[in-house]
């Protein structure tokens, strides 16, 4: 622990720690350029100068360069080291434009910062600048090379950070350009940190270009819900809508970074085709006409047909307030309550996971990061979970060894090792797995349950003699491992793989092995719908219920069945049989547009509110602005806004647990404060994993952990001959999994104009044995033919998934919905080349 | 004119044609390698090396025994031997000459080196200009590979070396050791300062020994001859061996000349290279190469050794002395010195990057006559902060303009008054 003095302050540091980190300890922030915490000391900018004054080197020295030593004395104020931080500025400024009147970072802009406080005024260079050319690099980054000050942090970022390869430094001495070797969309989907970390105003962000001040603004800390990871954002308000959003340091969950579709995701909110007003019968009302409409039907079906013949089912995309007061409602009223979770078997992967997450196995997203041998099964990270891509890189970079047991087309930002197989055979390599990973002497010494489950893994003869090669790598690596984690997706594995995850890393602590657990789950508060949701009561049964007219009445709470449902037609058929479809949701979704009785709510940016993470971390999102329409909205572009009236347009979205606690006043007060206070001690009484939770107005930053139980009753429990029969998959047909997509699948994100340029075109994929055996080339368009519908896709070959299996992308262009697609078997005659509308070619 | 110094480096060195691989047997080539594989061990090399003050001679005079054993004996395999042939610097031309007169001296040098190191994966890093001598280097390396004396098992010694010959893509900044490392792997050759240094992580990080194509030939006759006769060849005790000096400028008989380190600058401009032609007055001169201070006629009777430079504030660096004249303005020769280093700049680091095109400007004005008072003052703080560069490149870089600015300073200030250049 060396002791310094900086500044004639006395410091100690751990060691290892740089000059400039010391200092900040201290309060003393060094000019810095190139440095940024995440991407580490380079010296290239030559800005964070100081004067080392006793110690082993002295004079003028870098500080991100040189390491606190014993006995350093350092001055940050001595006058050489001052003199030439100055010159540096000058230096930087030679051919800086000085335009930043019409730069979007004037205002908040490192380098403006640094030039004020460093006192360079005078330009005395009387040269001519340097120009460059700016490129097109799609439609999130504006590029403005003028600007650059040569810090090297985009490229470093780009490459070496997030591991693509199409932005980065070319040409030399003062003609280094940063940028693409021409024009074009940006490869990373990480590309909006570019923004946040030039330190001037070459990467600007392009949806809120010209659109205000960082002081014009209204920032607040708030959530990514576009995904599970539930990434800090800091959402920017102003004029009644969200202009922009930028990553927000989290320790625990994304670090300094957030990926685009979490970043660029937020347009829904601002959406002009948002519903604001409440309907009954297609017919716009005052939300009052509704909520009593409402109350009036929900007593008549009660009273004729019982309060079981109403159901309400809730989202993964509802604050944690929402789902809790839809389930005391639910239960205190006699309603059914569903779970949200439209796939099939879904639901129950979901609870089987957040059953399994014991306390000793879980690690954030940033601990994922320390690993040394990470196994990813059943998960599509850069499509599912982008932000998990990155975690897995940096895990990477210090040396750990990644793999990913998956059936998709898997590509990822760093060198993996993928086995691909079928869904059902995902159980079997974790299995083998396991069995080759530890030392068998210390496993007959635990006795059972754990030498039972270790005895009846299977062993490498069950597994054709390729896959068995691709594994065996893994295992001589997961034998020299000490912090090994697996990452268990919940989208295509079957259930069994869920839990044996945990029972593979509970394996692997039993032996003395720092291992971890991290499950993806399929949204933002996906966990806490997993705990709320009743554990038979599947969406699949709601449906069934309609059919066979048990249930009059469903209230859908900011979900859209139409949207996830696998089977369109059924879904369409059930909701004409029901009596009362009421649809609560910021959305205009099919689900809103058909509801009889329909409320608008308000989104987290309205309300602020409550998300559970896929580890069970409860964080908070504050509110960014109050609501309302948009004001370029609502003044039709003309300025100043003229609209006549004292409210605020387009105010009348509520929070969506606001308008059921108005709809049963007596269960629970629809009241702001009350619900802030109480909803802490209903969720506990809902589950005790609720409880020992802080209040949760005094949530910390980075939230705090669900107290998970240990669920020792369903630990090793897996029927190695059931998953044996499930490995062999199906000989004369496909298993068609329905896949999410990085940009295209997320219900929230297509609202964003911006992110469907960098959508991939959809379609369906294949290996190219299937499609050889079927006559099919990449770009053939094909037709599915099933028993409700027939669609007509692209086919795309690929050679990088596992054979017998199809993948088509939930993509909002296609309606994959109507396949009825799911895990199902689709027999080889059912896809065929579609007829060219041309002919065949001559 | 012959010179009566020995001639190691340029024994075998002829008018019109390279050196066969037979006459370099003959003028006892191969020798110092038969020797070692039968009875040295790699410590031994590295030891005779470090007892013959052999110090690199690319510019920095970092002792190559030392650089060696810094490859640790537990170090990872596979390791590199690097020969460093991008030969920028400006005025430079002694190693280009030298693979024309005599490549197998390279390439032994090379082997022992290797040897030395244990290195497995031998490098010759040549800048594409010298693509003739590129493709010399890759035929006799050929050669040396069927006579035995390359490749697996050398001469029944069991060490095994291959050597591959590589070309740069051009750039002055790639001739410092870890820029060339960063160019060899394929990345942007910018400088990494160590640590940790290449001898522990080089090339894909393995041990990694770079070293000048003059070091690597002189290390054959180490071997042959022992540490004491080669310290003896030095006319200076701090220096070892000779040195290729590469006079150009204002002299009769420009070229390279192989002399005895610490031989006075008068008698390698006045003797060897014939002195300055009619007319002509010695004015100054760089020492070693463009990123050297000027030397100005005080220092004319200097022992041109690394030491004795260094002692009075200056850099022998390559040994490359080009001369100026009393008719030669020297605003303008340093002028287009710094065209040449603010085009060759990385890129990395601002001082480089921003302050050397500045110091260009300010030069240019001066010389075109647009100069003021002010300037002065500005190029002499500008040169200072030059060393808080990231690399040693832009710190030799500044090295002429101090020059300039140290003992021309009238010169300067003449064209400042007289609105124009008074050489014009």
């Amino acid at each position: 622990m060396p002791k310094l003095i900086i500044d004639d302050q006395e410091i100690e540091v751990a060691s290892g720690t740089k000059v400039i980190q010391a200092a900040e300890q201290l309060g003393i922030m060094i000019p810095r350029f190139c440095y940024h915490p995440a991407l580490g000391s380079v010296g290239a900018c030559r800005v964070c100068a100081v004067k080392l004054l006793e110690g082993r080197l002295k004079g003028v020295q870098m500080s991100c360069m040189i390491d606190a030593q014993d006995g350093m004395v350092v001055s940050t104020t001595d006058e050489e080291a001052v003199d030439f931080r100055t010159h540096v500025i000058e230096w930087l400024m030679l051919n800086h434009p000085h335009d930043c009147p019409v730069c979007d970072e004037g205002g908040h802009c490192l380098l403006q910062d640094m030039t004020v406080s460093g006192g360079h005024g005078i330009r005395r260079y009387l040269g001519k600048k340097r120009t460059y050319q700016d490129q097109y690099l799609g439609p999130l980054i504006r590029h403005e090379m003028n600007r650059c000050i040569h810090c090297y942090r985009c490229s470093r970022f780009y490459q070496e950070f997030c591991g693509y390869r199409d932005l980065g430094a070319l040409q030399s001495a003062n003609r280094t350009y940063f940028g693409r070797f021409q024009d074009g969309i940006l490869d990373s989907p990480f590309t909006g940190n570019l923004s946040d970390i030039c330190p001037t105003g070459v990467y600007t962000d392009k949806p809120s270009r010209f659109r205000g001040r960082r002081w014009d603004y209204q920032r607040s800390p708030s959530l990514c819900i576009h995904c599970c990871l539930g990434c800090h954002t800091i959402a920017t308000g102003r004029y009644r809508e969200i202009v922009r959003q930028e990553a927000r340091f989290s320790e625990a969950v994304n670090g300094h970074f957030i990926c685009d579709r979490g970043r660029y995701g937020f347009f829904y909110a601002n959406h002009e085709a948002r519903p604001r007003r409440a309907r009954v019968a297609g017919d716009e009302v005052s939300y009052d006409q509704a909520l009593q409409a409402l109350k009036a039907k929900l007593a008549e079906i009660s009273k004729r047909s019982g309060p079981g013949a109403i159901a309400c089912v809730s989202s993964d995309r509802s604050s944690l307030e929402t789902q809790a007061v839809l389930k005391r409602i639910g239960r205190m009223r006699g309603w059914r309550n569903f779970s949200g979770f439209m796939p099939q078997g879904l639901a129950q992967k979901v609870q089987l996971a957040v059953a399994r997450l014991e306390p000793a196995l879980s690690v954030s997203l940033r601990e994922l990061e320390g690993a040394d041998f990470i196994v990813v099964v059943g998960a599509d990270p850069i499509n599912e979970a982008p932000m998990l891509a990155l975690a897995l890189r940096q895990a990477r970079r210090k040396g750990a060894a990644i793999a990913v047991i998956d059936p998709r087309p898997i590509a990822l930002p760093f060198d993996f090792q993928h086995v691909a197989m079928v869904p059902g055979a995902i159980s079997l390599g974790l299995g083998l797995l396991a069995r080759g990973s530890p030392d068998e002497a210390a496993i007959e010494k635990l006795g059972p349950p754990v030498s039972d489950f270790y005895a009846a893994l299977p062993t490498p003869e069950v597994m054709n003699a390729s896959d068995q090669k691709r594994l065996s790598p893994l295992i001589r690596d997961l034998r020299s491992s000490r912090r090994p984690v697996i990452v268990c997706g919940t989208a295509v594995g079957p259930a069994t793989v869920v839990g044996l995850a945990a029972d593979w890393a509970l394996l692997l602590q039993a032996v003395g092995k720092k291992a971890g657990l991290f499950y993806l789950l399929p949204g933002a508060n996906a966990f806490s719908a997993g705990i709320l949701s009743d554990p038979e009561d599947t969406f699949e049964k709601t449906v069934e219920g309609i059919e066979n007219g048990s249930i009059k009445a469903l209230m859908l709470v900011e979900n859209n069945p139409f949207w996830q449902f696998p089977d369109r037609a059924r879904l369409e058929q059930a909701l004409a049989r029901l009596d009362l479809l009421v649809v609560l949701d910021y959305l205009n979704s099919a689900a809103a547009q058909q509801a009889h009785i329909f409320l608008p709510t308000a989104t987290l940016y309205e309300i602020g509110g409550l998300f559970v993470n896929q580890e069970g971390r409860v964080q908070a999102a504050q509110r960014a602005h109050s609501g309302g329409i948009p004001i370029a909205q609502s003044g039709g572009g003309g300025h100043p806004p003229r609209i006549y009236g004292a409210g605020v347009p387009g105010a009348e979205p509520r929070p969506a647990w606001r308008t059921l606690a108005e709809l049963v006043e007596e269960v629970v007060p629809p009241d702001e404060a009350r619900m802030q206070s109480e909803v802490g001690v209903w969720l506990a009484e809902e589950d005790p994993r609720f409880a020992d939770l802080p209040p949760f107005a005094e949530l910390p930053e980075d939230g705090a952990r669900l107290n998970h139980k240990r669920d020792g009753a369903s630990r090793f429990l897996v029927n190695w001959t059931a998953e044996l029969q499930k490995s062999r998959g199906f000989d004369d047909s496909f298993e068609l999994l329905a896949v999410d997509w990085t940009f295209g699948t997320e219900e929230l994100a297509v609202y964003s104009a911006c992110l469907k340029a960098l959508e991939r075109k959809p379609g369906l994929l294949m290996h190219p044995d299937d499609a050889g055996r079927l006559g099919l080339t990449d770009g053939d368009e094909v037709a599915m033919q099933l028993d409700r519908g027939t669609l007509k896709v692209p086919v795309g070959v690929v050679a990088n998934m596992a054979p017998g299996v199809i993948v088509l992308p939930r993509h909002r262009l296609l309606e994959w919905q109507r396949l009825a697609c799911g895990r199902i078997r689709l027999e080889r005659d059912r896809i065929r080349k579609a007829a060219s509308p041309q002919g065949p070619k001559p | 004119m012959p010179s009566n110094y020995p001639q190691v480096l340029f024994q075998n060195r002829k008018p019109d044609r390279i050196t066969t691989l037979e006459e370099y047997r003959q003028s006892g080539g191969y020798r110092a390698l038969a020797d070692v594989c039968k009875h040295w061990s790699p410590k031994d090399v590295q030891q005779e090396i470090m007892n013959a003050n052999l110090l690199g001679r690319g510019g920095a005079a970092f002792p190559t025994g030392m650089k060696l054993m810094a490859v640790a004996e537990d170090a990872p395999y596979p390791r590199y031997i690097v020969c460093n042939a991008d030969e920028m610097e400006p005025g430079t031309f002694k190693d280009r000459v030298l693979i024309h007169a005599d490549p197998h001296m390279i390439i032994e040098g090379l082997i022992l080196a290797g040897f030395a190191a244990r290195a497995e994966e031998g490098i010759i890093f040549i800048r594409p200009e010298y693509e003739n001598a590129a493709r010399i280097l890759e035929r006799e390396i050929k050669i040396a590979r069927e006579a035995g004396y390359l490749g697996q098992n050398i001469l029944g010694n069991g060490y095994s070396l291959e050597i591959v010959v590589h070309r740069s893509a051009g750039r002055y900044i790639c001739g410092e050791v870890t820029a060339q490392m960063n160019a060899l792997m394929g990345k942007r050759p910018n400088p990494k300062v160590p640590p940790p240094y290449p001898t522990e992580k080089g090339l894909w990080g393995r041990p990694t020994v770079f070293q000048n194509v003059d070091t690597l030939a002189c290390i054959p006759h180490v071997i042959n001859n022992g540490a004491e006769w080669f310290k003896g060849l030095a006319r200076t005790a701090t220096g070892g061996g000779t040195k290729i000096f590469c006079v150009s400028g204002k002299v009769n008989r420009p070229g390279c000349y192989e002399l005895p380190l610490g031989v006075p600058l008068r008698e390698i401009i006045e003797e060897h290279a014939g002195g300055l032609p009619p007319g002509s007055e010695f004015k100054a001169c760089l020492p070693g190469g463009a990123s050297t201070r000027f030397l100005s006629k005080e220092f004319y009777e200097i022992e041109m050794d690394f030491e004795s430079l260094r002692k009075v504030g200056h850099r022998l660096g390559t040994g490359a002395v080009m001369v100026f004249d009393h008719k030669t303005c020297l605003v303008a020769a340093t002028l287009n010195l710094i065209e040449f280093f603010a085009r060759e700049s990385c890129g990395w680091c601002t001082p480089c990057r921003e302050g050397l095109p500045y110091i260009r400007d300010l030069l240019r004005r001066i010389e075109e006559g647009e100069g003021r008072e002010e300037f002065i003052p500005m190029l002499e703080r500008m040169s200072k902060h030059l060393w808080s560069a990231y690399c040693a490149f832009a710190p030799g870089a500044v090295s002429p303009v101090e020059g300039l600015l140290t003992y021309f300073e009238d010169e300067v200030q003449e064209h400042i008054v007289q609105r124009k250049c008074p050489l014009k």
